[in-house]
């Protein structure tokens, strides 16, 4: 029996898989496709430029979780020694939790630079109102990010800024509704072990997985609408 | 050689044995495909349904893949002159800006490592001065120009409901400008000038209040209530 060349072994699997979804025509359709020439303006890459950043943050921030240690009890906690010990043994710790610190920084510029292009070519108008209110969605998810993610180390700097945080959030009237909204966060009758529980699930499960929802519905809209004309 | 029962199985075997034709594939079509222009066949990257590295565009394309179909969309009824295919004329930006952007927060990682390091183990008995990061520090001075509850639930909410409903608000209320400005057509082409001057006196705004709070608590300026300082 005559050994079959590697590429008709690939041809087959190709044919095999394109009988039960269309893969080549897809993959045909999505890359050769031809895009207005208005949509080369550099400002038109901020967006691209937040997903890259939001898929480095998923990377780095999963190498992180494999090291970090959501536990808040005793003096010094166990989550700030976790940090520590990434950030000074861990190989390469420093440099992961540095792009994943920084990335979140830059994160927020790069959401405001795009939401500016959305103002500026007037992108948010008919037919596109439901993609903006998506993306404001999102703004609102990444604040939350940054907020949840800022107590996760546990030192004084972030313990504080979370109290005044939940102070304020606790504030709005009647008493029992300001109460309830501090609860919620807080999981306890101070800021203690189980405020960073509830943190660190927002921040690791919770939040990924809506933004990652809403980042394709988003898409999905992009696709759907096509690259808004600028003004 | 006579075998009156069953010469195509015998012939079906064997060395001399005649190679069976393919069957014809059918391909499942894309719902709603409208046909778009694609690049011609001689246009296209050299790398084939048979090539060895076949596997790597379909790797590339998973992302447009999940997404589907982009059903009919602007670029399909502009003229050839006023489009360019997504790949590679469009396509090749992102890779440079993907290894820009983690250079950069390498460098970042490696080199700003002062924001990084840890302040000592959070303790409620601590004496500090409770400060939140940058992204809600001008919310953090904006809550000492007024009333606490207002500036600090109040108005947020306002801000982020007329975020939401903007496109509603800019649709109910941007006709009623352009009537009394005496222009012929909303949105006018070339004038979203207002709305985006708008959202870049916002940001402003956000970085006047950032900077006072951190030129810190020495540093006041007059306000109605009386002389507001940093944080």
């Amino acid at each position: 029996m005559a050994i079959p060349h590697p590429r008709d072994i690939q041809l087959a699997a190709v044919r095999w898989l394109d009988e039960r979804y269309p893969f080549t025509k897809a993959i045909d359709e999505a890359m050769y496709q031809r895009v207005p020439n208005f949509a080369n303006a550099f400002y038109y890459c901020f967006g691209g430029m937040v997903f890259v950043i939001i898929v480095l943050q998923l990377v780095t921030g999963i190498l992180l979780a494999i090291y970090y240690v959501p536990d808040a009890r005793g003096n010094p906690a166990a989550a700030y020694n976790s940090v520590l010990f990434i950030q000074n043994t861990v190989y390469l710790g420093w440099l992961i939790r540095g792009v994943h610190f920084w990335g979140a920084n830059i994160l927020i510029f790069m959401v405001l630079l795009h939401m500016a292009r959305v103002y500026w070519t007037g992108s948010y108008r008919a037919p596109r109102e439901l993609n903006w209110i998506v993306g404001a969605i999102m703004l609102l998810l990444i604040l939350a990010f940054a907020l949840t993610g800022y107590l996760l180390p546990w030192d004084t700097k972030a313990y504080f800024a979370t109290e005044v945080t939940i102070k304020i959030a606790g504030s709005p009237p009647p008493p029992q509704l300001g109460a309830f909204i501090k609860t919620i966060l807080q999981g306890g009758p101070v800021v203690g072990p189980s405020t960073l529980q509830i943190f660190f699930t927002a921040h690791v499960f919770l939040l990924p997985a809506l933004i990652v929802l809403l980042m394709y519905v988003h898409f999905k809209f992009i696709r759907a609408h096509g690259i808004a004309e600028p003004l | 050689m006579s075998d009156p029962q069953g010469t195509d199985d015998v012939l079906k075997e064997g060395p001399g044995a005649a190679v069976a034709e393919p069957k014809e594939v059918q391909i499942i079509e894309l719902d709603g495909h409208v046909g778009h222009t694609l690049e011609p066949e001689w246009k296209r990257l050299p790398i084939g349904p048979d090539n060895i590295l076949y596997p790597v565009i379909v790797g590339i394309a998973l992302f447009p893949l999940l997404m589907g179909d982009a059903g009919h969309h602007l670029a399909d009824d502009m003229p050839d002159e006023d489009t360019h295919p997504f790949f590679p004329d469009h396509f090749w930006p992102y890779p440079v800006i993907i290894i820009v952007m983690m250079i950069t927060l390498g460098l970042l990682a490696a080199f700003v490592q002062k924001n990084l390091q840890l302040e000592a183990p959070a303790d409620p008995r601590a004496v500090t001065i409770p400060r939140p990061d940058w992204y809600f520090l001008f919310l953090f001075q904006f809550i000492k120009l007024g009333p606490e509850l207002v500036m600090s639930v109040v108005i947020p909410t306002v801000i982020i409901i007329v975020f939401l409903v903007w496109p509603f608000i800019d649709a109910i209320a941007g006709p009623r400008v352009a009537k009394r400005l005496g222009w012929k057509r909303w949105p006018v082409p070339g004038r979203n000038v207002m709305s985006g001057t708008g959202f870049v006196v916002f940001l402003l705004i956000i970085a006047v209040l950032e900077v006072w709070a951190l030129a810190g608590p020495g540093f006041c300026l007059p306000w109605l209530t009386g002389p507001v300082c940093g944080a």
